[in-house]
């Protein structure tokens, strides 16, 4: 049982290097409300994995106050995240889409489609908190920047210039950690 | 006249428990070391109007945050990792001076943190 419990962490540790953490800090007074996309970042950017139904992230959630959303990887993110995803809805050609279960094999940390997807875009509205209602001006589609499949701007601000978004990595050695940023 | 009582009992205990919860909330908050507030401050910090993207930033073809903006991290990194008793002689050893590196570790530490106060606080309930 332990050396069980030895291998699962040892693949854990190495699926945070493959796949690369994300962190969504939302400081703005709207909830975040939307999806994730996760995919290959070589042309034609298969396998591709989305959250299957809409993350919410509400108002006033990060670091700061310990609400972030944080996601290890497609299969922890469900016991230790604040916001778990039961399914991800993962894409392995244009025309072949399954929704597979959080524990699913095929989402292990260390497997093929861990391995060979990044945290890459994030499609989101803001919402008046605790409703699904759109703020005005503030729909958002969002990429890392050099992503060679979702070319939308890395950077947003609404046209008031009050709050903004944007995407970014930070990376040490393998370690790489995407960052999502909403003020 | 006893059923009356006995929900206004209900009642406030009701309430009692949703009150000790938002104390609990408070305590995190209220927990957290100069060094981690500062951590925080500074990841926010990146929001403000004279820390966001420049044109050219914005122009690069990477995703990695500039060098100009990892530099407003890394003085509340290293204030966290010496607050852990690190010296900066063994974080210039160990890191060279990666700004990466620093923000990286502080976040490690910052995580770790957060969750042992959170323990704390399960413990004392």
């Amino acid at each position: 049982m332990k050396k069980i419990i030895t291998l699962l962490s040892f693949a854990a540790s190495v699926a945070a290097y493959a796949q690369g953490a994300l962190v969504i800090n939302n400081y703005t007074t709207y909830d975040f409300r939307g999806d994730l996309i996760a995919h290959n970042l070589i042309s034609p950017c298969y396998p591709r994995v989305a959250n299957n139904t809409p993350i919410i992230v509400p108002a006033d959630s990060h670091v700061g106050n310990g609400l972030q959303l944080q996601y290890e990887n497609y299969r922890v993110q469900f016991i230790n995240s604040l916001y778990p995803m039961a399914e991800w809805s993962v894409s392995t050609s244009a025309n072949t889409t399954n929704v597979r279960s959080w524990d699913n094999n095929s989402l292990l940390p260390g497997g093929v489609i861990s391995s060979n997807t990044k945290w890459g875009t994030a499609k989101f509205g803001m919402v008046y908190a605790g409703t699904t209602t759109n703020v005005p001006g503030f729909s958002v589609n969002i990429s890392i920047a050099g992503n060679p499949c979702y070319t939308y701007p890395d950077y947003f601000t609404t046209s008031s210039g009050l709050n903004s978004a944007e995407m970014f990595t930070i990376t040490s050695g393998s370690n790489v950690t995407a960052y999502l940023q909403i003020y | 006249m006893k059923k009356l009582f006995i929900t206004a009992v209900f009642a406030a205990l009701t309430l009692a428990s949703c009150n000790n919860e938002e104390s609990a909330v408070n305590t995190v908050e209220s927990m957290k070391s100069p060094q981690m507030e500062n951590f925080d401050k500074a990841f926010k910090s990146l929001g403000d109007p004279q820390n966001r993207p420049t044109e050219e930033e914005r122009k690069r073809n990477t995703s990695e945050l500039s060098d100009r903006r990892k530099a407003l991290l890394v003085p509340a990194s290293k204030e966290l990792i010496l607050s852990t008793g690190i010296t900066e002689a063994e974080i210039t050893r160990k890191t060279n001076g990666d700004m990466s590196q620093i923000i990286v570790w502080a976040t490690q530490i910052y995580m770790q943190k957060s969750d042992e106060i959170r323990k704390n606080i399960k413990s004392e309930k």
